[in-house]
């Protein structure tokens, strides 16, 4: 039983540690590929955890895919304590494909730097309220159904996901550019390569829920700016 | 914090199982450039009485205050290790293990430069992770030791007397008005030949007589909280509600028969299962000419794809108690597969046999079809249909599951497998544990189980509830979720809702809604640090930052 030095073992209790941030996080310290792995579904001592990784993998693998990073560097697999056979064929198939992908940024096309830069950005979209309700509650409205008793496919749940991390990313992305100085919306929009009237959308929900304001007006192009607020207002 | 971190790293050779496949020396060499590192010392083996002694001495003498042990694997020897560290004066949870023989020399054997380089990571990951450690205690909770058995069957029943004539305090819910459960309704028992009705009331009689036990029937388990030791259960009995405090709990709340609705002609006259077969044979003589069984009906198809187990040998019990009753009369079974494991079962298939009866298989994809006075059915062997005469057919359908499982599984927090039948903790290691600490299972409600076999599960989950309950204080290892930042923690709730022990609750104090971690009842998985937002969670021994920096260690180097 042999496999490829090129891993690093972390030891957690259960794979329901692995907050997403974490993936995101190990990226921007240039991490090449990320294998998490848990116990097979119903096979779990910690009953649920591995429910809660499979779809918490799934999300860091959408939103980090969202801002460039090639997905096949996250990958959530199953594997017993007593499979050490299946073990090495997933590191072995893991790294396989790592290889084949190259090392960070190159698959990317982006230099170093601009990738941590975009991860950056998921990450904080990660850690966001939100997406935890969303990842949180999965399992449960897909087995059991929400507080109504309706039931929700895996299929739609993703789909909700997917909504939600596209307008966390931008969200989280416009907050970060205004972070540098007042922007205009066209600014924004190019810098986050999105659509102007899609970057308009996000910075008037900004200004209704108070985090960004007018910072003046240039010509006929309004920029807008953080608006500073006392902690936890939201 | 201002106190100076000093990490002694213990290299073990492992005779030559490391040394063997890796440059020992080096990695020593090499930990001692790490930050923190105050001592390195490389041995033959770590955990001989030597290596354990220059540990205890080292923490003395170098007043070293982490140690890191870069050697096997923490599933053997994490438990000594500790206890040196425990021994030499410094809190057990202030030590690392670094696996450099699971992780390196066994899977990299050929490629000792390489696997070389990768210990080395390995080790300035857990130096790193080690200097950031923080000492934990034990946590203690007393233990009420009283025990709740939920379900008066024959599992039930033992159970309960098992724990109440070892002196603890037993409260038996029954929702039925009678104890005895599925086995009032049986006839005679395999193989002893015992009546099932005498067996139960023997049993029940003692319950009920049993100075320990406070028996309770036609009662509903309204609502159970708590954890183990400290469980708080309301219930109702005919309307009245009682709430009581116990500490542990059995639950045998047993298993229902399949009614085979629609299936063979299935009528409860003609055709009646063999739960209806064994009432045939207690109301008197048995008049039938030709019986044939069936096995498998309702069971291992698409719907049901388990087997229940204990059909076959239900079937030939009764073969046999048709031919001892009347020995003229015929008996065939349909089978698919004969499933009576075991040396006395498997000698009453052969009785059975000897008896006469006549055992055909026959194939799922060409079941048997009953008709008016016969069974017509593909026999394997001779490659064609076949008839058997038939004055009586008897279906054996399998257990499944009781109705109530899933509201208790949901009152318990605990788990239940595909086919709603109660789930162990772990099928080899905690067959009659819960997940769940304080909750056991036994009989039925965990699969098909025979009368021995629930007995013998009835009374190992009564000798698994007494361990706790012998111990009048509960220790519990401190690898747990604590809330690290108060001020945080908005009291959303989301943790408690995804918490797989009910070991989280929001309390309303000073600050506000704020969530509270239960010890005792936590088990250190993390999903509540993992998935809170505002990172008010934390899990001992595995925080954020710790696992930040060992990832840091790691990708430092290599960038």
């Amino acid at each position: 039983m042999q496999y490829t030095t090129d891993v690093r073992i972390i030891r957690l209790m259960c794979t329901g540690r692995v907050d997403p941030t974490m993936v995101a996080e190990a990226f921007m310290e240039g991490a090449d590929g990320i294998m998490v792995v848990g116990c097979h579904f119903g096979d779990c001592h910690y009953i649920s955890g591995n429910y809660q990784a499979k779809v918490k993998i799934g999300l860091a693998s959408k939103a980090l895919g969202y801002v460039g990073l090639n997905t096949g560097r996250v990958v959530f697999n199953q594997c017993s304590s007593a499979e050490g056979d299946r073990f090495v064929s997933q590191v072995t198939a893991f790294h396989d494909s790592i290889c084949a992908i190259g090392p960070l940024g190159s698959a990317e096309n982006l230099s170093l730097p601009a990738l941590k830069d975009r991860v950056d950005t998921a990450r904080t979209a990660l850690a966001s309220e939100k997406l935890r309700w969303v990842v949180g509650k999965f399992t449960e409205f897909e087995k059991s159904g929400n507080k109504y008793g309706e039931k929700f496919t895996a299929h739609e749940m993703w789909r909700t996901l997917d909504t939600i991390v596209i307008d966390e990313i931008a969200t989280h992305g416009i907050l970060k550019e205004m972070g540098k100085g007042a922007a205009s919306v066209v600014e924004l929009a190019r810098r986050l390569e999105i659509a102007p009237p899609e970057a308009l959308k996000y910075v008037l929900a900004l200004q209704r829920r108070g985090l960004v304001g007018l910072a003046g007006v240039d010509g006929s192009t309004p920029s807008y700016k953080i608006v500073e607020r006392p902690a936890r207002a939201a | 914090m201002a106190e100076e971190i000093r990490i002694g790293v213990f290299v073990c050779n492992c005779g030559s199982n490391i040394a063997g496949y890796l440059d020992v020396k080096s990695l020593a060499e090499y930990a001692k450039s790490l930050p923190n590192v105050v001592l390195v010392k490389e041995n033959l083996y770590t955990c001989s009485e030597n290596g354990i002694n220059e540990i205890k001495a080292a923490i003395k003498e170098q007043g070293l205050n982490r140690v890191v042990v870069a050697s096997c694997t923490p599933r053997t020897h994490e438990p000594l290790f500790r206890g040196t560290c425990a021994e030499g004066g410094l809190n057990p949870y202030l030590f690392e293990m670094v696996n450099i023989r699971d992780q390196c020399s066994w899977v990299h054997m050929q490629e000792k430069e390489k696997g070389t380089g990768k210990a080395r990571d390995l080790i300035r990951m857990g130096v790193a992770k080690a200097a950031l450690l923080e000492p934990q205690e034990p946590i203690e909770s007393e233990m009420d030791p009283r025990a709740l058995v939920i379900g008066g069957g024959i599992a039930g029943m033992t159970a309960a007397l098992a724990l109440g004539n070892r002196g603890y305090e037993v409260t038996l819910i029954e929702k039925a008005d009678q104890l005895g459960g599925l086995l009032l309704k049986l006839d005679k028992l395999a193989p002893s030949g015992a009546d099932g009705c005498e067996t139960v009331r023997k049993q029940a009689d003692l319950v009920s007589r049993h100075p320990n036990i406070h028996l309770m029937t036609s009662t509903h388990l309204d609502e159970v909280n708590g954890y183990i030791g400290h469980f708080q259960v309301s219930a109702t009995t005919n309307g009245a509600k009682t709430q009581f405090g116990i500490g542990v709990i059995v639950v045998a709340t047993g298993a229902n028969v399949f009614r085979p609705a629609g299936l063979y002609g299935y009528d409860g006259s003609k055709v009646i299962t063999q739960l209806e077969l064994e009432e045939v044979f207690k109301s008197g003589p048995f008049a039938a000419k030709n019986v044939v069984m069936i096995q498998c009906v309702g069971a291992r198809n698409d719907e049901r794809k388990y087997c229940s187990r204990i059909c076959c040998m239900v079937a030939i019990k009764n073969a046999i108690e048709i031919k001892e009753k009347s020995p003229e009369t015929g008996v065939r079974v349909l089978y698919r597969d004969i499933q009576a494991y075991g040396t006395e079962n498997e000698a009453l298939f052969q009785h059975a046999r000897e008896l006469g009866v006549i055992f055909i298989k026959y194939d799922p994809a060409r079941p048997p079809k009953v008709e008016e006075g016969k069974v017509v059915v593909h026999h394997e062997l001779l490659g064609r249909e076949i008839d058997l005469d038939q004055d009586l057919v008897v279906l054996s359908t399998p257990l499944v599951a009781g109705d109530d499982n899933e509201a208790i599984s949901k009152l318990l927090r605990v788990s239940l497998d595909a086919n709603k039948f109660f789930l162990e903790g772990h099928v080899k290691l905690k067959p009659l544990d819960f997940a769940t600490d304080g909750i056991y299972l036994c009989g039925n409600a965990h699969y098909p189980a025979s009368v021995r076999e629930a007995v013998s599960q009835a009374l190992g989950a009564a000798a698994r509830a007494s361990i706790p309950l012998s111990k009048g204080v509960m220790s519990v290892e401190p690898i747990v979720s604590t809330l690290v930042d108060e001020d945080a923690c908005r009291g959303c709730g989301l943790c408690v809702a995804l918490c797989p022990y009910g070991a989280l609750e929001i309390v309303r104090g000073e600050k506000g809604r704020k969530v509270k971690v239960i010890p005792v009842a936590c088990k250190g998985c993390g999903v509540c640090a993992a998935t809170c937002y505002h990172h008010a969670l934390s899990v001992n021994s595995y925080s954020d930052a710790q696992i930040g920096e060992q990832i840091r260690a790691y990708l430092e180097e290599s960038a």
